[in-house]
């Protein structure tokens, strides 16, 4: 689903992330655990496509999302479900509003948008919230509407960065039960925690871990195994083309990216790096030797694993 | 976002910046009043100054005893005169008509003017001078060298009325002017502070709409709907004021100089009402759209 090949990001010109690679597949959730200022955030930020990688690949769904244009980066946003180190929400906006809007971006009808909406907060958070606005609400609760809005759909990739943080135990059970509930959904979860106990309980949920200090991938392989290709019984691909246009509904018949629940339009993409990814599912052959290898690497510690 | 969903936020956009929007709306009304008034004033003070250039300045009445033939050289004398507009006999005839055609709308007067014989009045010249800022200064002196001529028993130089008219049209233009440039720029001042009061909550807005997903052209929609709507808003309030408030604004102001009324209807046209009416949303669109910072990468 996806997979960072080789990514360095420089923040403020000291850097955050150095030659990180993992790979998130459908139905797995990745716990990315490391202490404050390991570059957690940053590598979220670059994997759900809001900060722009200085070296490196970010492949979802056969798409080097690096080397898109800006004008193109909005259709990969709105299939990722982001939740941000800040909850990042319209203060003036009421809580249903605010995770309405993540299926506004996708084009869904506004009343099955509020539907889902109402599902998601009763699953994540307090119902009765849901028409205060949400300047009124703590910063934990903020969170938690974020991470409703994260969730909502569901969206093939979710990325969450400290969901639990400053919750308390009762709030900590019902954010992992949220994130295997999207797990279950065949949605690709990327979680960061600086919290031990927190990624442990997403571990013995079903969980993987990755553990990243000093902006590097230590101790256990990024890249794990693969699991064989999620169905997505129950979502509605049709509102997760991207291709929601002001002036009428979604392609009938949209891009085959569609199976992933993504799809962004082939003209935007810049110059040759469009090709397929070089990631483990892929059956066609890398266009580089970089790809190549990487590829030969993650075959190599993936049947090193199965042996063992 | 679909259409729907773009109507949906502009209409809560502006539930939540209302203060904001009023105030670009009433940016809005003042932009139009001074741009209509401007069009309608200008217009006004042309009929004016047309009014005064078509004006007498200076009535000479000719003694009984002139021959209709000396009358006649004199005022051919007059219109070779450097400065003179124009100039023409009035007959005693021609006198009493205008007499009773002026006190026609006045009450109680048709039974005395009826008794009214046309010798009553004498034979004048009527000079009409060509317009300038020493126009009574000129009249003056023309009506001092007419009493020197035989035949001519008395001088009217009107200086007081149309002249002085003249010059106050000319200043009332100029400062017309200076309100209207101030009035436009405090109006703009008021405008771009309003649409810039609401610019960080439309930040903030934007920021989440890009993490989203949204394209840079629909996060910009709604704030560009609400403003264009202002913009209407305001133009339609200040099309409807002018119409009500301009005439009888218009009225006061002749009345207070004593000239002829305009003509009743006198109004902006048709196109000129439309493009003030498309003037208005245009540029509130291109405010709302340009008062949205959009980022491409978003700065976690």
């Amino acid at each position: 689903m996806i997979w960072l090949e080789g990514v360095s990001y420089l923040r403020a010109g000291s850097p955050a992330l150095g030659d990180v690679t993992l790979g998130v597949s459908c139905g797995e959730l990745l716990v990315v655990q490391g202490p404050t200022g390991s570059g957690k955030s940053s590598l979220l930020a670059v994997a759900a496509g809001v900060l722009a990688p200085d070296s490196g690949a970010v492949w979802i769904a056969d798409h080097n999302i690096a080397g898109l244009q800006a004008s193109s980066l909005p259709y990969v946003r709105r299939n990722v479900g982001y939740l941000p180190p800040e909850p990042l929400l319209i203060p003036d906006e009421t809580v249903l509003e605010n995770i309405m809007l993540a299926l506004a971006v996708r084009g869904q009808p506004i009343d099955s948008a509020e539907a889902d909406a109402r599902e998601t907060l009763a699953m994540v958070a307090d119902s009765a919230w849901e028409n205060r606005p949400a300047r009124s609400l703590s910063t934990g609760q903020q969170r938690l509407v974020a991470l409703a809005r994260a969730l909502v759909g569901p969206p093939p990739l979710v990325v969450v960065d400290e969901p639990a943080s400053g919750m308390g135990g009762d709030d900590r059970d019902g954010i992992v039960r949220a994130l295997v509930w999207a797990r279950e959904r065949g949605c690709a979860v990327l979680c960061a925690t600086s919290d031990p106990s927190f990624a442990q309980m997403l571990v013995d949920a079903g969980g993987r871990q990755v553990h990243l200090e000093g902006g590097r991938i230590a101790g256990a392989p990024a890249i794990g195994l693969v699991p064989a290709p999620v169905d997505f019984p129950e979502m509605d691909m049709g509102t997760l083309t991207g291709f929601a246009s002001p002036f009428g509904p979604p392609p009938a018949t949209p891009t085959p990216l569609a199976s992933l629940g993504l799809a962004i339009p082939p003209a935007m993409v810049r110059g040759e790096q469009s090709s397929p990814a070089p990631h483990a599912t892929s059956e066609r052959g890398p266009e580089d030797a970089d790809s190549a290898e990487a590829i030969r690497s993650f075959d190599r510690r993936s049947s090193g694993e199965e042996s063992s | 976002m679909t259409l729907a969903w773009i109507l949906r936020r502009a209409r809560r956009q502006s539930v939540s910046a209302r203060r904001a929007l009023w105030g670009a709306a009433g940016s809005f009304l003042v932009l139009g009043l001074v741009s209509g008034a401007t069009v309608l004033g200008l217009r006004a003070t042309r009929g004016w100054m047309s009014t005064v250039g078509q004006s007498v300045h200076v009535i000479a009445f000719l003694r009984d005893d002139m021959q209709p033939d000396q009358a006649a050289q004199l005022v051919d004398l007059l219109r070779r005169r450097p400065g003179v507009a124009r100039a023409r006999l009035v007959e005693p005839a021609e006198a009493l008509t205008r007499l009773r055609d002026a006190a026609r709308p006045l009450p109680d007067t048709g039974s005395w003017l009826d008794d009214l014989e046309p010798g009553y009045f004498p034979r004048s010249i009527e000079v009409a001078l060509v317009a300038s800022l020493d126009l009574s200064q000129r009249a003056t002196e023309l009506s001092r060298r007419l009493r020197g001529l035989a035949g001519v028993a008395d001088v009217d130089a009107m200086t007081d009325g149309v002249a002085r008219l003249a010059a106050w049209v000319r200043f009332g233009q100029r400062l017309g002017w200076a309100v209207v440039l101030a009035a436009g720029i405090a109006a703009l001042s008021f405008l771009v502070s309003a649409v810039l009061r609401g610019r960080e909550a439309r930040r903030r807005q934007a920021q989440v709409l890009v993490i989203l997903g949204e394209t840079s052209g629909n996060v910009r929609l709604p704030a560009s709907i609400a403003l264009a709507a202002a913009g209407l808003a305001g133009a339609l309030a200040a099309l409807v004021v002018l119409r009500i408030a301009w005439p009888a604004l218009l009225t006061a102001v002749e009345r207070a100089l004593g000239i002829a009324p305009a003509p009743t209807g006198f109004f902006l046209s048709f196109w000129e009402s439309a493009a003030g009416l498309l003037a208005a949303p245009v540029l509130g669109w291109v405010l709302g759209y340009f008062s949205t910072p959009v980022p491409g990468w978003v700065d976690a």
